[in-house]
């Protein structure tokens, strides 16, 4: 997914302003592709919400003294988003690489047994699948696969609780709110 | 999983071309500084902290890539991004394994020769993609990627 643009942005100016300009397109990405997120079927939708995370995590990592002290809380967030997002898409590649290995596996197995048939048989003897190289390796291949969708659900339950979480506490403008405020300079910080 | 270097002496009033100058020197430091070891595939880690090291440095191309040079930005950040990329074809096999393994440990013998079959694959994998990356780190070295790239911090302060 490519980034959007961040408009006005000015290389003269102070590194607050066009950081908080950074920030706020990042989190209104991250906002947007929420609603297609929340659709468990939509893995390309909640892969592009994870790059869109960690956008948001790195542009606020590499600009944090630019913000008020609340700003760090966005970076956590991002954080803990991106790792949830992440192991969801680790299972959906898993599945796909399990697949595609089995139909290796397969592939091999049919050439074995294939060399084994005698080509005047009228039909073919099912003894011969004790040829196959792979036979015993299914099981596990779709044990893997049964693991590994049971634990992107009970990932997705998670992703989408944080989510709600996220809203009822009103992430979005209090991190708004954090990166339009500036830092207290050293000197007026009351003395501990 | 190392932590970022802290760039230093940024804060609001710093000028945006000055914080795209620092934070372009400290995250090419940060990922030179990871290449040592990184093709030792008994230590996964290694690989995945400059892996992190070359993502934190694209990011901030990219954050602060109004202040840099058009021409040279575009053929630096392709670099970057080719060595992440072979970072990434090295690291995934590395957590595919290790995932397969803690999977593995709660499932019978008769489901082992299964994962066994897809880690030796995976294995495989791992082998190739670090043969791959180590054609990436010395064209890296060979194209003077972080020479090129302590000049684009130098251009972002005086252009």
């Amino acid at each position: 997914m490519k980034a959007r643009a961040v408009k006005g942005l000015d290389c003269d100016g102070t590194l607050a302003d066009n950081a908080e300009r950074i920030v706020r397109v990042r989190l209104d990405e991250l906002h947007r592709l929420a609603p297609a997120a929340l659709d468990p079927s939509q893995s390309e939708a909640l892969h592009d919400m994870r790059i869109a995370a960690k956008r948001l995590r790195y542009a606020l990592e590499a600009t944090l003294p630019a913000f008020g002290p609340g700003a760090a809380r966005g970076i956590e967030v991002a954080k803990e988003l991106q790792g949830t997002l992440g192991e969801i898409h680790d299972c959906d590649v898993m599945v796909e690489v399990a697949h595609a290995h089995a139909r290796e596996l397969r592939a091999e197995d049919g050439a074995a047994v294939r060399a084994a048939l005698d080509p005047r048989a009228e039909d073919l003897d099912p003894g011969l699948l004790r040829l196959a190289p792979n036979r015993a390796r299914y099981r596990g291949l779709e044990a893997l696969v049964t693991y590994l969708r049971v634990r992107r659900d009970v990932l997705f339950a998670q992703f989408a609780e944080q989510w709600a979480e996220l809203d009822r506490q009103g992430f979005r403008k209090a991190l708004e709110r954090a990166v339009s405020e500036r830092p207290e300079p050293a000197e007026h910080q009351p003395a501990q | 999983m190392a932590k970022a270097l802290d760039i230093p002496d940024l804060d609001a009033d710093t000028v945006f071309r000055d914080a795209a100058a620092r934070a372009v020197e400290v995250r090419t430091e940060e990922l030179f500084d990871h290449a040592e070891g990184v093709l030792d595939l008994d230590d996964i880690e290694r690989v995945h902290d400059m892996r992190v090291a070359s993502r934190r440095l694209r990011a901030v191309l990219e954050i602060f890539g109004p202040c840099f040079p058009k021409r040279q930005l575009r053929s630096a950040l392709a670099d970057v991004k080719q060595l992440a990329d072979s970072l990434g074809e090295r690291r995934d096999p590395d957590v595919a394994v290790s995932s397969l393994e803690q999977i593995g440990a709660g499932l019978t013998s008769d489901d082992a020769p299964g994962l066994d079959s897809l880690i030796a694959e995976l294995n495989s994998e791992r082998r190739a993609a670090n043969e791959d990356l180590a054609a990436t780190l010395e064209e890296t070295q060979r194209s003077g990627l972080q020479v090129r790239l302590m000049a684009l911090a130098a251009e972002a302060r005086r252009t």
